[in-house]
């Protein structure tokens, strides 16, 4: 994803909620300190197909947001 | 003392601090700079008589340690190793397996950083083991021999302070295990029947090794009553067989490690089985039934994961704990008693050897070898 986002192409890792700090420390490290992170609620694995769902309910507005931001 | 000095000018290589224990502890606490156990304070004069028995440049990383890809410099590795209480003699030990842990097969990024309890387990072979007296008997994995617990613990501090394997920032471990406070042996090749780890894997018996395996904890297997290899292996395949398995789960390069108390060891070689017979016996019997495991492991693990066995498959189809006989390993370890152990793994991850090498590529026969001129 690091070598994506310094290729200039709109790039998100997604995050569930414990995973936000690692995710934060690792884009850093990785060199992408700015890398877009989607929060969605923990956890994903090991939940029926509706609260899959549900999560990428959670993910899609901030997508959406993050693609405006990448069209400016 | 000045070619330490020079380094230690550089950014953030030393702090002062008063010279009192109590206030060092509690500033490296403050710091999480430890594995809340007290720590040795790594002084200018302790880390020196600890670099003495370093044959390279102190300032030059030997590795980078996941999931921080901190550099594992020499200085900075003495550092954690005086924090563990390490003797300096111990010191190409704590370079070589850190070395291994970060040769690629090893995934140590995944090892660090997983929700899975693991941590790297650290078995030495060869003549080091007892020129260090890191203990191979009674209580190997426990308590009481300073080699042992010192050259563990430098390595978990280590990837702590180097790697960034700060719990719920870099090591999301779930709950952890006891075992990422300290977790080195040294096989007991005394007692083996069978030929050592390292020997197995292609070295010299002169050759000092360390493996390092990505390690849950030991799961006791107690058999007081089988006096044939067959009943002893049949004890051992019947635990090492379990749902909730990362070597299941997680299967292509899975290691499952026994561990083989020498009565339990010796009862098995007497039966006429070498090594590979061994793991042959355990290949086929350690495995589980598909029916075993629930069903949503079954419809969205196993059969999405393994297609080619499991699309299919009946409730009595068998589920390998290993992919072939080769991939479990196989070391004597401990005491008296009729014991032998289960290591299971992260599963993702592959054990490395390294042997222990001066800088012109020679075995080292001593770690006297080391020391600098």
């Amino acid at each position: 994803m690091s070598e994506l986002r310094k290729r200039g192409v709109a790039t998100a890792v997604i995050c569930s909620g414990p995973f936000l700090k690692l995710g934060k420390a690792q884009a850093r490290v990785f060199g992408v300190p700015d890398l877009p992170l989607i929060v969605i609620p923990h956890p994903l694995g090991g939940i029926s197909l509706d609260e899959v769902k549900g999560r990428a309910e959670v993910a899609i507005p901030q997508l959406i947001e993050l693609l405006k931001e990448y069209a400016r | 003392m000045s070619e330490l000095m020079q380094l230690l000018k550089g950014e953030g290589a030393s702090i002062e601090a008063a010279d009192d224990f109590e206030a060092i502890n509690e500033l490296t606490r403050e710091r999480g700079w430890g594995d809340g156990l007290p720590i040795v304070p790594p002084t200018a004069e302790r880390v020196e008589r600890m670099l003495a028995y370093c044959d390279r440049a102190w300032g030059e990383p030997v590795a980078a340690i996941p999931p921080r890809y901190g550099a594992a410099t020499p200085l900075r590795l003495a550092a954690n190793a005086v924090m563990a209480g390490c003797r300096p003699q111990y010191f190409p030990l704590i370079i070589l397996a850190i070395e291994a842990m970060c040769a690629e097969p090893f995934n140590l990024y995944g090892v660090q950083a997983t929700t899975h309890l693991c941590t790297p387990l650290i078995i030495v072979n060869g003549p080091v083991a007892k020129e260090l007296g890191i203990n191979s008997g009674h209580n190997a994995f426990g308590p009481g021999a300073q080699a042992n617990a010192t050259i563990g613990r430098a390595i978990r501090l280590a990837l702590l302070n180097i790697g960034g394997a700060i719990p719920g920032l870099g090591d999301m471990s779930t709950f952890g295990s006891p075992a990422k406070y300290t977790y080195c042996i040294a096989e007991n090749e005394a007692a083996s029947p069978w030929e050592p780890l390292h020997v197995e894997r292609g070295f010299p018996a002169e050759a000092s090794t360390v493996t390092v395996v990505g390690a849950e904890c030991p799961h006791n297997i107690n058999d007081h009553e089988s006096v044939t290899a067959e009943g002893i292996l049949t004890t051992i395949a019947g635990t090492v067989a379990i749902t909730g398995s990362n070597d299941v789960i997680c299967a292509d390069q899975a290691e499952p490690l026994v561990v083989f108390g020498p009565e339990h060891a010796a009862t098995v070689a007497a039966g006429g089985y070498s090594k590979a017979d061994a793991k042959r016996f355990l290949y086929e019997h350690a495995q589980l039934p598909l029916g075993k495991f629930s069903e949503e492991n079954i419809e969205r693990g196993l059969r999405k994961r393994f297609p080619d066995r499991f699309a299919n498959a009946g409730m009595d189809a068998l589920v390998p704990t290993a992919q072939s006989p080769e991939k479990f390993m196989l070391i004597v370890l401990g005491g008296a008693g009729k014991h032998s152990a289960f290591v299971p793994t992260f599963g993702l991850t592959s054990s490395v050897t390294r042997a222990l090498k001066l800088r012109d590529g020679q075995l080292a026969p001593s770690v006297q070898a080391f020391r600098r001129a």
